[in-house]
């Protein structure tokens, strides 16, 4: 069975690791003194390139490469630790937060040594009180050891984190929204470019980065590269000439939860498969997997058929899906798959700040349009059309059969792919918030589309069996790059 | 009506604590303006609600007109516009605690305080008459792992159950 691998969370269980004294025993800011004491700031950000170490919020961008578009002689730049965690299903920015917030200091520490940053603030969602009292008092204990203020450890370095209350809007998660919400505003996203890491808040050059990301940076420092990346898959891309390398490297704290038997945060190198990792997670809660979310609500969803797609950020793009925040939400049998998009698009229509139009109505309309056919009003016509699909000569096009016309699945599909094209991967609107809607809103409909019908046919919710629920792969083009390609083998 | 006149009329100021909380505050960022939501917070934890009163005075505080001190709080969903009970329920209904039957937790709150559910524009409505609690759903909390999950004021309670969930109910009653 695949081992659980604590790097980030090894002491977090330790009693008092929140106080400097203690988390000090644990070689607390060891790694920030020998990044200073040994490394030119230039130094770290190559070594944070190398490292091959990808954004954990969700978005999955290189850091290293982010760090190079940042304009060295703006000043000042600051840098946004986003712990604004509200991505449904994931939570293990709290826990870092709330039992190791010292970590986290010392994560920023360093990356305001690489990136010649004095000022961080740390965007803390409004409903962790405790997270955020805890990390207040870490930062009162790290200015009075002389770790942040003017001039730390007679380096001449100075740094300061002040913590930032959000009130409750999922949208500040959003890194431009975060820095709008950060300037006393709406958390309204910005239009990209420019992007923050040239114009971020006040105006100045910006990096956001989450928690997770920066809790990363002292194990690369303190162990270096090469340790660093000998964890997790590192993938060869071959769409280029000599292939380049597509590094999944480091560990990644997978919060699962659901139909699990002991759902919470684990963490393991990056690459194992759903399956798997459901085993570590104590099994399921259940007879059978009926559907897996791999990275947060936003995410499409994952079948039976895909349970051995492996949990990274290339292998999750391939199956026309993402890790997104890693946030694994586990169905079993008896969880009806209509009901879990009524409650996910619930959260959605919540939750748009209003700017777009195709957003703002767009999300609601697909909330009432998953609503009618839960309450069991959903329109169906009594007209048939030519059925479209794989047909025999293998390509997709006409099969030569008729198919039912449901135009509440029609319209579902047609409303969502406004707001953002999940095929085209285009967007009508200013954040990506429009794709992680119609991402699930088409990926469950499509995947799961006979109970959607059953719904719609019946007149009620109906909870098929996982075999008869789920569309094959071979059916339906939701999966079409399931496969990985041959290309893409292990470097 | 007469209510809100009466409340434009009552001058808010921060208390002495607060007053000291925010002037640490404000040299925090280079412009006043970003100080908008701890400041907020600050004047809701004084008086539990952000009046007209409220509004004028960080609008004044921060240097920006009064209005766009209300365009802020009428977006972020933890500032109240209206009174609410002395603790607030949030019940998290979003899909991981839905799939851990966050349904029972609230219909046992909602029989157990005989009350309904607030809405944004509506928090009377979640409100018990003695103006003791009100009860609210909110989006996922962070705490998938321990759901269904409610918070209190600013405590977490997990794992939750109607025995759970009565026991938290009798310890905010005597208090
Ligand atoms: C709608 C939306 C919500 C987001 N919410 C979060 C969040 O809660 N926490 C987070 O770290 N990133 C969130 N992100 C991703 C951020 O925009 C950004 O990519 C991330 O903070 C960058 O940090 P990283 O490179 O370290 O991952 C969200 C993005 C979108 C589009
Ligand atoms: S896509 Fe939605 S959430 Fe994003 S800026 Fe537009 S309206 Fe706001
Ligand atoms: S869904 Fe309730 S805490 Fe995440």
């Amino acid at each position: 069975m695949v081992q659980e691998r604590r790097i980030l969370y090894e002491h977090l269980d330790v009693p008092d690791i929140n106080t400097f004294d203690v988390f000090r025993q644990y070689d607390g800011y060891t790694r920030f003194e020998k990044a200073i004491a040994e490394y030119q700031p230039d130094d770290i950000a190559k070594m944070v390139m190398d490292s091959g170490l990808k954004g954990r919020g969700g978005a999955g961008f290189s850091t290293g490469l982010k760090w190079s578009f940042v304009p060295r002689d703006i000043k000042p730049c600051y840098l946004c630790c986003n712990a604004d965690e509200s991505e449904p299903g994931t939570f293990s920015n709290r826990y870092v937060l709330e039992k190791n917030p010292h970590l986290l200091i010392e994560g920023i520490l360093i990356c305001c040594y690489a990136m010649g940053i004095e000022t961080t603030y740390v965007y803390i969602r409004g409903e962790f009180t405790l997270g955020k009292e805890m990390l207040d008092a870490a930062i009162k204990e790290a200015y009075e050891k002389g770790y942040l203020g003017k001039d730390i450890r007679g380096t001449g370095l100075n740094v300061d984190i002040y913590t930032h209350p959000g009130a409750g809007a999922y949208i500040c998660g959003e890194e431009t929204g975060l820095i709008e919400s950060l300037e006393g505003k709406r958390g309204q996203p910005r239009n990209k470019p420019p992007f923050p890491a040239v114009e971020g808040v006040f105006g100045k050059p910006t990096v956001v980065q989450n928690v997770e990301t920066l809790c990363n940076l002292p194990f690369i420092v303190g162990n270096g590269v090469e340790w660093y990346t000998q964890m997790g898959p590192t993938y060869a891309d071959t769409r280029s000439d000599p292939p380049t390398p597509d590094p999944n490297t480091g560990t990644k704290l997978y919060c699962i939860s659901g139909d699990v038997n002991e759902p919470g945060v684990y963490e393991l190198d990056l690459g194992l498969t759903c399956s798997e990792l459901i085993e570590v997670a104590g099994g399921l809660r259940g007879e059978e997997v009926k559907a897996v979310i791999p990275g947060g609500s936003s995410a499409p969803i994952l079948t039976h058929y895909e349970l051995d797609t492996r949990l990274d950020f290339t292998s999750l793009t391939l199956a026309k899906s993402m890790l997104g925040s890693g946030g694994i939400i586990v169905m079993n049998e008896t969880r009806n798959i209509v009901d879990c998009l009524l409650n996910i698009m619930k959260f959605y229509a919540h939750e748009s700040c209003g700017q777009c139009t195709p957003c703002r109505w767009g999300t609601p309309w697909v909330r009432d349009i998953v609503q009618r056919i839960a309450d069991g009003n959903g329109r169906k016509s009594t007209m048939t059309r030519p059925k479209f699909g794989v047909a025999e000569n293998g390509r997709w096009g006409d099969t030569g059969e008729t198919e039912e016309i449901y135009e509440d699945l029609d319209l579902l599909e047609s409303v969502a792919n406004n707001i953002a094209n999940v095929d085209t991967m285009t967007w009508n609107t200013i954040c990506v918030f429009g794709i992680a809607v119609s991402w699930p809103a088409v990926s469950y409909m499509r995947k799961f589309r006979p109970e959607f019908e059953a719904a719609i046919r019946e007149g009620e919710l109906v909870t098929l069996p996982v075999a008869e629920a789920t569309v094959p792969p071979e059916e339906n083009y939701a999966y079409q790059q399931r496969f990985v390609p041959k290309e893409f083998a292990d470097l | 009506m007469s209510d809100k006149l009466i409340q434009i009329e009552t001058p808010f100021v921060f208390n002495g604590e607060n007053q000291r909380e925010f002037d640490a505050l404000i040299g925090r960022y280079p412009v006043k303006e970003a100080a908008m939501l701890p400041t907020l917070h600050l004047a809701q934890r004084q008086v539990g609600y952000i009046t007209p009163a409220v509004m004028k005075y960080v609008a004044e505080q921060l240097e920006v007109s009064v209005m766009k001190v209300k365009d802020v709080v009428t977006f972020y969903p933890m500032f109240f516009e209206e009174p609410v009970g002395e603790y607030v329920i949030r019940v998290c209904h979003t899909l991981p605690c839905a799939l851990r039957d966050c349904k029972g937790v609230l219909d046992h709150l909602k029989a157990k305080l005989d009350t309904d559910v607030a809405s944004e524009t509506n928090l009377a409505k979640g409100t018990t008459p003695d103006g003791k609690f009100t009860l609210m759903k909110v989006e996922c909390l962070a705490s998938c792992d321990v759901a269904p999950v409610i918070m209190v004021n600013g405590d977490l309670h997990k794992n939750l159950t109607s025995e759970k969930v009565d026991e938290i109910l009798n310890d905010l009653s005597e208090k």
